[in-house]
């Protein structure tokens, strides 16, 4: 078994360059999709004529690019980019297709090729069949043939011509597809395509198989061809990936080689196909589409088991020169369409010689304001379209006028709430967050027009009046908890660059102050109260550090306990959700007025994190949760986190919405935001860490549109104090085949929205279901997609699924062991389960799929090596599948899910090294969690630290945490890796074989 | 007989002030639908309305007792369901929720608007009936059309 490998460098007939050009100059052509519509026949015909000689396709190639009409306008210093960026690896899949399609008559010709053959007697030899056979050469060797990596079929023309070269089984069968001869095609054929086995294991099955297959049925039925995203045509004639359950070589009792299931090693890799496409869309980083393939009618939505939506992450942070350009308007008004005030983006058309521009979204003509007038130019493209970024890119930023203001821009302001209960202060929290705090405030955005304040509590709540002209500030106490008052209206909100003396010195006598407090109440509620009150005027960001139960005031929770009695029947949810409904409608008012609460909670007893958390989860915030903080091991993580919290850029005051073509309206927002109308999202403050997933429906039983555009509008306050705007539009074909929604699937968009779909029905039923949920959505989409297959192929005992969702069965299961799903009461602690479910909700697809398939790596040859050569360290980098056996006792291993690292020490492993590398003696035991790695005068210390370092720049939302953990340290070992490592058989849920036979079994009913 | 008709004057008002609420509420959520309206408006104006109507609704529900058992069977469900609902805490609108429940909300608030209009027109009938015996009671000529209920 195994899967299509797409970039397996090595076609057969490599020595012949020229073939090799050939493939590349068709890449417009091949890239075309038989959906674009309208543009398709346009090119056809120039590709058709062409055929019968059979000359390599090179030729046709160029002519049909530039000579097709393009759908949109194109910026004048694209070649043709509409089909398929030049640059982007060959997406030939659709080359093969077309073909056939195009070219009856040299299929008719060559019918030679449908004729039923065996393989054996099929040896003509090649070179009679160049005149006559453009698609290929007829299946020399059978044993010989890689099978999975078929070279594009365009390819095959010219490839024909080295006789010796074409060891591919290719595609006899192919051209009866199309024109619906079947033909018993010869055994390989079907072998190769769907047969993507492990490397090692390429031949044999072949041999295996080929006997059983006496005949293959015609592929037919789909025009697309098939392709992984990331090029190299995989099969021709299979255009799944395949999995053998139970004959494969090599295999285990179970039939199923672990070795061979697919594994995201190479982290997420992005469809291409989306942007390939549309090049003018918006970078994925922005918007992905679950599937880039827009479902045509109401019968394929339904055929299409898994979410149809997208996930958004509008500010998402951009590579150096990948910046959004500004786009300042000034006195015209921001042009948008009179009707559906979509904004202008590269997809709408000027006509009338420049004087009107069609909508792209809702097709109306809206009239060019005189100041927005530009000549048209032959091609019917504005004059002016270089410098009018918003024409010619899928990310602009708009600045908005005033009428995009209710009120004068907000300044930027932190609002901090800290318990300085005994707990608090003992946990060294306070000073650690008072440290951090002091030392970013040189770097808050928007200086100077900042705004800060503090309050802090314990069973009194105390305010702190920071007029600049005071040397110290005032504190005041008060002790009436049932109705809170502010007692003073101004001041307790101050700007920084006036008071920063004050503020500064506000927080060097922070812990002293209360170091001594022996208080163990919370008036939680109350100075909640209080919060809201200072800041309801301005808005803001309010950061909460609470390190016990809120139990005085309103809003006091109780120890609900997270009882063993209460999993698996009906009230297990309400563990999960906030107990009291002072808190949503505390989070509900703190919307309203533009607050975004992020709470960082710090206790190692229960703190009710499901409670706490809905105040973040509806105002655009985020939870941290630091479980027994201890200032000496987490300060490090604190600080990182904390000052990332405080100093990325943030937008304030936003409100979001996503515009989509007409038969299409998204239905269902999953995230941290409040919905202000039916599509608005707002959002008090969004920064470059937040996704928002949503999920569309079609209203009409049938679009009749060939695209369907999505625009993503982001009104926010910039820290500067500027009103902008930030659009993203991308533009997705509307499709008709159910295969080709398979085919331009995005796994990741999908998992990120399988797993907030499924976090929030942990919220109202039990865990076990939110599993299964996720489960029968996998299970009922390969059943539809096999059956989409099963009809003209024999798929016979294996297991298909389309190369583009090859992780999704993987990451399915680790989302089910994930800390917010998995297992039940002794699995996860209660408010570890919820803070991670909370953390999920918001993290873009990147971390989401970090999360869940985290990196394994070998560290220990790279540090023993002596010189240390900077580009050795890509090497390393190199992930190991998440399982036990990947662990070997003489090595040093780092895990790293994004959030934490695990740094694993063989037990064989040679006492000099770890002694190198920790401090105490090899024999301590790290299970008191006081040894930290930290860089040792020695090569290799540096070395790892040097590793650690590079990792956490890679990705720095999250500060990642050096746990150290020895081979058979129980149950530490287990807590902290083996839990994690997905693949194996953990606590109940069973292991990444068993997880495909159970939904291979499935499907198959 | 007059306490008759008063007794059915009440569950008159009663009934047209119960139509009234649920009309409102429905109202307020296709505004809310429309955007003509903000949720937290929405929200606040329907939960404001929601326990007096519970209460008026148990009220009238009781007066059905004072001998038309048929009629209080009618509305015993709601008022169960009421109670139901106040003891799980989920008879106010969820403000942060609520545009994932609109379209139930909506619609159970169909069901009963359609429910109190049955009881409407029962009532009416039975509030003509109760007049005009008060009126030829004095004939003694009752008209006996407590039948139905």
């Amino acid at each position: 078994m195994g899967t299509e490998n797409p970039n397996r460098p090595n076609f057969h007939q490599g020595p012949t360059s020229t073939p090799f050009a050939a493939p590349q100059t068709n890449m417009p052509i091949g890239s075309s999709r038989p959906m674009v519509g309208s543009q398709l026949p346009a090119f056809r015909p120039t590709s058709a004529p062409a055929m019968p000689n059979s000359s390599p396709f090179s030729s046709p190639g160029p002519p049909a690019g530039s000579g097709t009409p393009r759908f949109r306008p194109m910026q004048p210093g694209r070649p043709a980019p509409s089909y398929g960026p030049p640059t982007t690896g060959p997406p030939q899949r659709f080359s093969a297709p077309q073909f056939p399609q195009t070219s009856q008559p040299p299929v008719s010709q060559t019918s030679n090729v449908g004729q039923p053959m065996l393989p054996p007697s099929m040896r003509p030899p090649p070179s009679t069949h160049v005149p006559s056979v453009p698609m290929g050469s007829p299946p020399q060797s059978l044993y010989t043939v890689s099978s999975s990596n078929n070279p594009p079929y365009s390819a095959s023309g010219p490839n024909i011509q080295p006789p010796p070269s074409s060891t591919r089984p290719s595609y006899p069968g192919y051209p009866g597809m199309q024109s619906s001869t079947i033909s018993p095609p010869p055994p390989p054929l079907y072998n190769q395509g769907g047969y993507a086995l492990p490397q090692p294991a390429i031949p044999a099955p072949f041999s295996s198989h080929q006997g059983g297959y006496g005949q293959v049925p015609p592929v037919a039925s789909y025009v697309g061809g098939s392709a992984p995203p990331t090029g190299v045509t995989p099969g021709l004639v299979e255009d799944f990936s395949s999995l053998s359950l139970g004959s494969a070589p090599g295999s285990y009792d179970g039939g199923l080689d672990a070795k061979a299931l697919p594994r995201p090693l190479d982290g997420d890799v992005e469809p291409s196909s989306f942007a390939g496409m549309y090049p003018m869309n918006c970078d994925s980083r922005y918007l992905r589409l679950t599937t880039g393939a827009i479902p045509n009618s109401q019968s394929l939505v339904s055929r299409w088991h898994l979410p149809l939506g997208a996930v958004v992450s509008p500010l998402a942070e951009a590579p150096e020169g990948e910046e959004v350009p500004i786009v300042n308007f000034a006195t015209m008004g921001i042009v948008r369409c009179r009707r559906c005030r979509t904004y202008v983006n590269p997809y709408v058309t000027f006509t009338d010689g420049g004087r009107k521009w069609r909508c792209n979204i809702c097709a109306l003509l809206n009239d060019v304001q005189n100041d927005y007038f530009s000549h048209l130019d032959a091609t019917g493209k504005r004059v002016d379209l270089d410098q009018h970024p918003e024409l010619t890119k899928g990310s602009v930023e708009f600045v908005a006028p005033a009428e995009y203001m209710v009120r004068p821009p907000m300044p930027p302001l932190y609002f901090f709430m800290i318990d300085v209960s005994i707990s608090a202060v003992k946990s060294g929290m306070l000073e650690v967050m008072a440290q951090t705090i002091k030392s970013c405030l040189d770097k808050l955005p928007g200086s100077p027009r900042t705004q800060i304040g503090f309050i802090t509590f314990d069973s009194t709540i105390h305010f702190y009046n920071m007029k600049s002209s005071l040397t110290q500030p005032q504190m005041m106490v008060i002790s009436d908890l049932d109705d809170i008052f502010v007692p003073l209206p101004d001041d307790l909100l101050v700007n920084l660059s006036e008071s920063r003396p004050v503020v500064e010195a506000f927080l060097d006598s922070l812990p002293s102050m209360f170091q001594d407090n022996v208080n163990v109440e919370s008036a939680f509620g109350p100075a909640l109260k209080a919060a809201f009150l200072v800041m309801s005027q301005l808005g803001g960001k309010l950061l909460i550090f609470q390190s016990t139960l809120p139990s005085l005031g309103v809003g006091r929770l109780k120890l609900r306990g997270d009882d063993l009695r209460v999993y698996g029947t009906d009230k297990e949810h309400t563990l999960r959700i906030p107990e009291d409904p002072f808190y949503k409608q505390m989070a509900a008012d703190f919307t309203k007025f533009q607050v975004a609460v992020n709470v960082y909670a710090f206790s190692d007893k229960y703190t009710d994190i499901a409670s706490l958390g809905t105040l973040a989860k509806y105002t655009g915030g985020q939870v941290y949760y630091y479980p027994s903080f201890h200032s000496v091991i987490h300060k490090d993580k604190l600080r990182h986190e904390l000052a990332r919290d405080l100093t990325r850029e943030t937008a304030w005051e936003a409100v979001m919405r996503i515009r989509c073509g007409k038969g299409v309206r998204f239905t269902s927002y999953h995230g941290n935001f409040m919905l202000r109308s039916t599509d608005l999202l707002a959002l008090p403050a969004v920064d470059c860490d937040k996704a928002y997933a949503m999920q569309f429906a079609l209203e009409e039983t049938l679009l009749t549109t060939q695209i369907v555009y999505f625009q993503v509008a982001l009104l926010y306050t910039a820290s500067c104090g500027e009103r902008r705007i930030r659009v993203h539009t991308a533009a997705a074909s509307v499709v008709a085949d159910l295969g080709e929604m398979y085919r331009q699937a995005d796994t990741g968009a999908v998992v990120s929205l399988l797993g907030r779909l499924a976090i929030e029905k942990s919220l109202s039923y039990k865990l076990e279901d939110a599993r299964n949920a996720v489960q029968l959505k996998i299970v009922k989409a390969l059943k539809e997609y096999r059956k989409l297959y099963s009809v003209q192929h024999r798929v016979g005992n294996r297991m298909i699924y389309p190369e583009s969702l090859k992780y999704l069965p993987l990451y399915g299961l680790s989302l089910c062991k994930s800390t917010a799903l998995r297992g039940g009461y002794a699995d996860a602690q209660l408010d570890e389960r919820c803070a991670a479910g909370f953390t999920m909700m918001a993290l873009p697809v990147k971390k989401m799929l970090k999360l869940l398939y985290p990196s394994l790596l070998r560290v220990d040859e790279y540090l023993i090596k002596t010189p240390a050569v900077d580009d050795e360290f890509d090497k390393i980098c190199k992930r190991l599948p998440l399982v036990a056996e990947s662990l070997d006792s003489r090595g040093i291993y780092i895990f790293d899910d994004g959030f934490r690292f695990v740094v694993w020490f063989g037990r064989m492993l040679s006492p000099d090294i770890t002694r190198n590398l920790v401090e105490e003696d090899p024999a301590t035991d790290f299970s008191r969690n006081q040894v930290c790695l930290t860089e040792r005068n020695n090569d290799m210390s540096r070395k790892l630290m040097g590793i650690l370092k590079k990792l956490r720049e890679a990705d720095k939302s999250y500060y990642q945490l050096c746990h150290l953990v020895r081979q058979g340290e129980q149950p530490r070992e287990g807590f902290f890796l083996l839990l994690n490592l997905v693949e194996d058989q953990v606590g109940g849920m069973s292991g990444y074989a068993d997880w495909m036979l159970q939904i291979h079994r499935q499907v198959q009913q | 007989m007059a306490w008759e008709v008063v007794l059915w004057v009440i569950f008159f008002t009663m009934n047209v002030a119960l139509v009234a609420s649920n009309l409102y509420q429905i109202v307020c959520l296709t505004d809310l639908e429309a955007d003509y309206m903000n949720p937290y408006d929405s929200s606040s104006r329907i939960n404001a309305v929601v326990i007096p109507e519970m209460v008026v609704h148990g009220v009238w529900s009781g007066l059905f007792l004072l001998g038309h058992w048929f009629l209080f069977l009618l509305t015993l469900p709601i008022m169960i369901y009421n109670t139901m609902l106040y003891s799980k805490r989920r008879h106010l609108i969820d403000v942060t929720e609520v545009f994932r429940s609109i379209d139930a909300e909506k619609k159970y608030r169909i069901v009963k608007l359609a429910f109190y209009l049955l009881l409407f027109v029962l009532v009416i009938i039975g509030l003509v009936i109760s007049i005009v015996n008060n009126l030829i009671d004095d004939k003694d000529e009752v008209l006996h059309g407590y039948g139905i209920y």
